[in-house]
């Protein structure tokens, strides 16, 4: 399907923004969001295509000051509730627009101090979607929810796919299978976090094996840094 | 409403929708490795095994 332009810029920018993303995750320095984006001489100078690959990238912007133990500044916490407020997910929004929604503001919550007791502690989204999702399914949402995929970062999708495992590695295989790196490293990112997973997987020569494959896209990059990162035992 | 405005507000529509179907993306098409190539990994990535497993049953068409 050919791409609009704006989408095609956006999908730019998200490229750009992961990049930076997972070269402060390697080096272990601080990320600064506010000067990530672009055009940003403060919080209030980031344009709009820059909210919008924050919001596309979701609570992961905030990762660095997650796994890191940082504490964001001020103005990149500006930066990220903007995105947050200025794209609400719409009354039809998809489950996982409204999931990845829901854990940004947790995020927001988590790493703003300010915040610690203010009202916004909103009620988890459903998950019943997933219920009775087919396990190939189950993974390339979990790929798609991967932000949510953090040390102590319960959610009823965190629930659910601790609940499966054993289908969360088949699809681990699969998306190798089909040179789907993306869901891949998504899946990988997942299986870290989970107990039971089958050590005949083999997930730490998969995910070498995935980030060799997919490292060309930074967005495969975040996630095997990410799941590289909480399996050295990072901890928040 | 000036003609800058209006295609702010129209910029931002335009994005809205575009960030709502980056969070919600199709499954992308995959391309299945035969069996082998999979070996072939499976003897490169060390102890990993379930590379050398069947395949995936592929959707049946029509």
């Amino acid at each position: 399907m050919e791409q609009s332009g704006t989408s095609t810029r956006l999908a730019g920018a998200v490229q750009g923004l992961t990049s930076e993303l997972v070269s402060a995750l390697r080096s272990g320095g601080p990320f600064r969001l506010a000067g990530s984006v672009r055009g940003a001489d403060g919080p209030e100078a980031a344009d709009g295509l820059a909210l919008a690959a924050v919001r596309v990238v979701g609570a992961d912007a905030a990762l660095p000051s997650v796994l890191h133990r940082t504490p964001p500044e001020p103005d990149d916490l500006a930066v990220f509730s903007r995105a947050v407020h200025a794209y609400p997910p719409p009354s039809d929004a998809s489950p996982t627009s409204v999931w990845s929604h829901w854990a940004m503001k947790r995020t927001l919550l988590r790493l703003d101090a300010s915040l610690d007791g203010a009202a916004g502690h909103d009620p988890e989204p459903q998950a019943a979607w997933l219920d009775d999702a087919s396990w190939q399914s189950l993974t390339h949402q979990l790929a798609v929810l991967a932000p949510l995929a953090v040390p102590a970062g319960d959610s009823a999708v965190a629930r659910v796919a601790r609940g499966r495992p054993v289908d969360v590695a088949r699809g681990f295989v699969r998306a190798v299978r089909r040179r789907d790196w993306l869901q891949a490293a998504g899946a990988g990112r997942w299986l870290v976090l989970l107990d039971d997973v089958p050590p005949t997987l083999g997930l730490e020569a998969g995910l070498d094996f995935v980030a060799q494959m997919g490292c060309d896209d930074p967005r495969v990059a975040l996630q095997i840094e990410a799941a590289h990162l909480m399996r050295a035992g990072v901890r928040v | 409403m000036s003609s800058t405005e209006f295609l702010a507000d129209e910029l931002t529509e335009v994005q809205g929708v575009d960030v709502e179907a980056a969070l919600d993306p199709i499954e992308a098409d995959g391309t299945y490795r035969d069996s082998r190539e999979c070996a072939a990994l499976a003897l490169t990535s060390g102890s990993t095994s379930l590379l050398l497993s069947p395949p995936t049953p592929r959707p049946k068409k029509g």
